[in-house]
């Protein structure tokens, strides 16, 4: 295995691919005429993915080596949420059964190696290569991935853990693939975390399916906690049917280009989709948020808040897009982006888009960008609160209103402390 | 005690206090009368510590450290307390955070431990029983959704807990009915004591029947034109300000 560009990976493999996996021979073929986004498409403006094009990459991640499993087991050690919790580990995509807990009742876990004719027809040609060229990349190079179908009425109250952890080899590129199928009436959630052996020049280009069938319930929250010099690009792309109910906080922390594209499509009446995050970036760090909603049918709900913490050199994108189509009346659309810039050279570029094609609708969007507000501060410092410790405190306030909506308790106080830890690195002056 | 000597303010363009002198010693509760504009909430903030001010001359001096120059919290630390006319609510952050964080500020100063939890609960319990004020306000928000007179009660249990040298009252009794008035009278009575000095700043005579002062002071254009005995603030609710202001002309 050696290091290449994405050129002459593509290349390479468009002649050594055979007969047997013709979707994949058409998904090479789909993202090599698309070609990485640039910033000459609208969706891509702000976030230039170019330099990744310059750069070699180590296209088919080897299985981790027992230093990298013995690190990983290391790291979950660490963790208060994940030593005990039920959970599935990958380590640079390859699943690690020794570090993995058995799924428990009603929830199966496929690999797609085991069901690429069905993934093929059911999920990877969903995803129009001209709308997500980075999706139709995933799916050419992806490697096993995670198949997770929880049955019907199976209601878990244990949070389930994924845990992708990149090892500290150098410049891996890998293509995690997550399904989350979710049977009619049942209810589950799922934690993502995004962890780093050490401090890997990486790219993860991850894309997560979500299949919310009538009546079913889905939290996922994802933790990102990446080191400094990470690349990461992720599409979540998620269909609701009838009375689903979707909720998904992201929280961005590391990394040094974060992109990520949530698409959610409520398809059937009474759908709900709640749609969170928090992003600090700073010292370099570029974080892009891209979300998109598509109101399909009647009665459907979307509530949307992101807060962004940007401080000195950091740069902040957020883009969320509401389309209510024809013939869906009575929807309730609301969207906040308030964003935090804290220091010099600090960035935001924040964006509504509606578009409306029914008349019988609730809409409300609102964005704000602004300096902790003095008052607030005075207030704290004539209590004897020291100016730096005042501000810490508001600014994790500030991040706390948004992920207040974790439902999961344990989850939400592994948030806020991940948050809490971070903002004290972003005040001491380094990225994640 | 307090010494204040030739303060002079500025707020933007626009001077505020002109030339301001006061003492409060230790033990003393004083008031601050005076017509609307007159620069009574300008004193309180400028005491605290607050940066929107330009201070162009003068010394203010609480037990011989003069604070000028001394940064809110260092003030705090030095032992000033300032119950705001507005306090300010801060979504995000509970009241118990709120008080621990201003305690163990205090308490680091002096060179103390952090207080425990246990200490702590022990500690506020009671003083939360005297300003009526229900448990379930320290999970809240810090002043969020709170009524005025729930504000106010709170900026006097931070007194409470707090125990400054010199604390000052800024129109606290503004927007309480009788009996929240009533109750902030007696938390701030609770802590008059020969080490302490207070400073009310207020427009109503009615906190002075309930919080009786030392001394009442009549701040105007900028300076104290009057000081007499707490009888004072009776005559001038009943004859208004303008016979003072005619008196300071007259020299």
């Amino acid at each position: 295995m050696t290091a290449a560009t994405l050129e002459r990976e593509i290349a390479a493999r468009q002649q050594r691919l055979g007969d047997a996996e013709p979707w994949r021979a058409a998904a090479l073929g789909d993202f090599a005429a698309a070609g990485l986004p640039t910033p000459r498409r609208e969706n891509w403006r702000y976030t230039n993915l170019q330099p990744l094009a310059a750069s070699a990459f180590e296209w088919a991640p080897p299985e981790p080596d027992r230093a990298a499993i013995a690190a990983a087991a290391g790291l979950l050690e660490q963790s208060p949420l994940l030593r005990s919790a039920a959970r599935i580990v990958l380590v640079d995509g390859h699943p690690v059964a020794a570090l993995s807990t058995p799924p428990a009742r009603g929830i199966e876990v496929r690999s797609l190696r085991d069901h690429w004719q069905s993934f093929e027809q059911r999920y990877s040609a969903r995803l129009r290569a001209a709308e997500h060229p980075l999706a139709a990349l995933n799916t050419a190079l992806v490697g096993q991935g995670i198949w997770l179908r929880i049955g019907a009425d199976v209601r878990t109250e244990e949070s389930l853990h994924l845990v992708l952890i990149s090892s500290d080899k150098t410049a891996v590129a890998s293509q995690p693939r997550t399904l989350l199928e979710v049977g009619a009436g049942a209810s589950a959630t799922v934690v993502q975390h995004l962890l780093d052996l050490g401090d890997p020049a990486g790219w993860i280009n991850g894309v997560t399916q979500i299949d919310l069938a009538a009546e079913s319930t889905l939290s996922l929250f994802r933790l990102q906690q990446h080191g400094s010099r990470q690349t990461h690009t992720a599409l979540l792309s998620a269909d609701l049917a009838a009375n689903a109910a979707l909720a998904v906080g992201y929280v961005d922390l590391g990394g040094r280009l974060i992109r990520n594209d949530v698409d959610v499509r409520l398809r059937e009446p009474g759908a709900a989709a709640e749609i969170f995050g928090v992003f600090l970036a700073a010292h370099g760090q570029h974080v892009d948020e891209h979300t998109r909603i598509d109101h399909l049918a009647r009665e459907t709900r979307s509530d949307e808040a992101f807060r962004g913490i940007i401080g000195e050199r950091g740069r902040g994108v957020f883009n969320g897009k509401v389309v209510v189509h024809r013939d869906a009346q009575r929807i309730d659309a609301r969207q906040s982006s308030d964003n935090l810039l804290l220091g010099d050279h600090a960035e935001i570029d924040t964006k509504p888009e509606l578009e409306i094609y029914a008349d019988d609708v609730k809409c409300s969007h609102g964005s704000t960008v602004g300096e902790l507000d003095a008052e607030q501060l005075f207030y704290l410092r004539s209590r004897g609160v020291a100016d730096a410790v005042a501000r810490a405190i508001l600014t994790q306030a500030f991040a706390a209103s948004v992920l207040e909506r974790i439902r999961a308790a344990d989850v939400r106080e592994h948030a806020l402390a991940l948050v809490g830890a971070s903002l004290g690195r972003l005040a001491a002056g380094s990225a994640s | 005690m307090l010494r204040i000597e030739n303060l002079h303010v500025r707020a933007a363009e626009r001077e505020i206090l002109k030339g301001l002198d006061l003492e409060v010693p230790a033990g003393e509760v004083h008031a601050i009368m005076g017509p609307n504009g007159s620069g009574k909430s300008t004193l309180a903030q400028v005491l605290a510590g607050r940066e929107d001010y330009q201070v162009t001359a003068g010394s203010v001096k609480l037990d011989g450290l003069e604070l000028l120059g001394l940064a809110p919290e260092e003030r705090a630390r030095a032992g000033v307390f300032l119950a705001f006319q507005y306090p300010i609510e801060i979504p995000g952050v509970n009241n118990a955070y709120l008080l621990k964080a201003a305690l163990n500020a205090q308490r680091q100063a002096r060179g103390e431990q952090a207080i425990d939890a246990f200490e702590f609960m022990k500690l506020i319990k009671t003083k939360m029983e005297l300003m009526e004020i229900p448990k379930d306000f320290l999970t809240r928000s810090v002043n969020q959704g709170f009524s005025g007179g729930e504000k106010k009660r709170n900026e006097i249990l931070q007194l409470l807990l707090l125990e400054p040298r010199l604390a000052v009252l800024d129109e606290t009794d503004s927007g309480l009915d009788v009996d929240a008035l009533k109750i902030v009278a007696n938390g701030v009575n609770s802590l008059r004591d020969p080490e302490r000095s207070m400073l009310l700043v207020t427009h109503y005579e009615r906190l002075l029947e309930l919080i009786v002062p030392d001394r009442v002071h009549v701040l105007a254009g900028g300076r104290i034109v009057k000081s007499g005995p707490r009888e004072l603030a009776r005559e001038l609710d009943a004859r208004g300000y303008d016979w003072v202001l005619a008196e300071a002309r007259g020299g």
